[in-house]
């Protein structure tokens, strides 16, 4: 899992359109996989996004979901919002956090 | 007598009910809000089924369309499929064909001019101004990620435009509309002192759906023209005393009113029998007779319907 949240955190980091969309946005997200009781993490800053491992410190957003969704969501495999509308994801945050996450998925994978 | 019903998810207190002659023929037309309540909205409309001519989705695109892609927002959908024999439309036929017409003629007439900078606050639930402004070569900001996401990007091009509606759209239709646009109350509320004021500064000519702007509406408007859709006599005010020089509404104008784009589909839709699918939906809105509408303000006072 750590590779995949460090994939998709290079993948933002070298587009310089979500660099640009990103840069106002500070945000601390924890990534919890229920099913595994195995907590990740990722940070945004100054258009920069960081992941790792463990739990976050006071998060933003909390991301809840097994850990075939949370694989399927940062490796581009799902889009946020079909689990997100079946309960199977839980978010702790605000909405807007979700749909720029569902919208940074989006400009990398969708189409 | 033709009969149409709107079934709002805006505000209830703007019901109305009034008689109106479109294409010589008269056309009994009813508005309900239901105050952002969908399953309100989807049990009336499901009570309406059979009994009227077409029905109206007011406050809620069902449509997208981008270029010769049609997307179908998921909520409205559901709303849609409680009638099972009744059209239902929402108006984004009318808005395809009729609002590049209304920029094209704000051009030839001089109201406008393809040097001034346009902020279009959403671009994607009106693809066909969005398109005008860009070919004509008016500087153009669509606002889609601003001011429904809150993501402070401004997209700067038509090519843009249509790539992130193909990126985004696909996924985002699913989501509940509530996320994607402001319903029922919501609707009512304003932003003051926010971070996208720069926009609205920068920008001569701001375009879109009304909600949008009137949410974020800066103090001062002093120069600048405003082309969007539906107002009411408080927002007009609103707007006089912030100074604005003019409002173009291209909400069809007829029989000395105003009506919304849904309202006036499902009228079209009635009287003709085509539908905004069909071949032959733009000639039939080209000769429908409709009219847009200026109103001057800043002492150049003065209304005209054109």
């Amino acid at each position: 899992m750590l590779k995949t949240l460090e994939h998709f955190a290079a993948q933002c980091n070298a587009n310089s359109r979500l660099r640009q969309m990103n840069r106002d946005w500070t945000r601390r997200i924890a990534i919890v996989a229920t099913d595994r009781a195995q907590s990740f993490w990722l940070t945004s800053q100054e258009g920069v996004i960081t992941a790792g491992e463990g739990p976050a410190v006071e998060p933003d957003l909390q991301i809840q979901a097994p850990y075939d969704i949370i694989q399927a969501i940062f490796s581009g495999a799902m889009s946020p919002t079909e689990p997100y509308n079946a309960g199977d994801l839980l978010v702790k945050g605000s909405q807007d956090d979700l749909m720029r996450l569902d919208i940074i998925t989006l400009l990398i994978w969708g189409e | 007598m033709k009969h149409v019903v709107s079934v709002s998810l805006g505000s209830a207190r703007r019901d109305h009910q009034t008689t109106a002659v479109i294409l010589d023929q008269a056309v009994e037309i009813v508005r309900q809000g239901t105050d952002g309540d969908m399953e309100r909205a989807r049990q009336w409309i499901a009570s309406l089924d059979g009994k009227v001519d077409v029905i109206g989705l007011g406050g809620i695109d069902r449509y997208l369309v981008v270029k010769s892609q049609r997307y179908e927002i998921r909520d409205a959908q559901k709303l849609a499929q409680a009638a099972r024999h009744t059209p239902v439309v929402d108006g984004s036929g009318l808005k395809a064909v009729w609002e590049p017409h209304v920029i094209q003629q704000l051009v030839e007439m001089g109201l406008i001019s393809p040097h001034q900078k346009v902020l279009l606050v959403s671009a994607m639930d009106r693809f066909g101004m969005a398109e005008a402004f860009y070919t004509m070569g008016f500087p153009t900001i669509a606002g889609d990620l601003i001011f429904a996401s809150h993501i402070d990007y401004p997209i700067q091009s038509l090519g843009e435009l249509e790539e992130f509606a193909r990126k985004l759209l696909p996924d985002l239709i699913k989501m509940p509309f509530s996320m994607l646009y402001p319903t029922g109350s919501e609707q009512d509320h304003t932003v003051s002192n926010n971070a996208y004021g720069k926009y609205f500064n920068e920008a001569d000519i701001i375009a879109g759906d009304f909600h949008f702007i009137r949410r974020y509406l800066p103090d001062q408007l002093q120069g600048k023209v405003i082309v969007t859709n539906t107002t009411t006599r408080d927002d007009r005010l609103l707007l006089e005393e912030r100074h604005l020089q003019t409002l173009v509404t291209t909400t069809p104008f007829l029989d000395g009113r105003s009506f919304g784009t849904n309202v006036m589909e499902a009228a079209l839709v009635a009287i003709s029998g085509v539908r905004p699918e069909d071949n032959g939906w733009a000639d039939v809105v080209m000769n429908a007779g409709l009219q847009w509408h200026v109103s001057r303000f800043e002492g150049a006072k003065g209304n005209a319907s054109h």
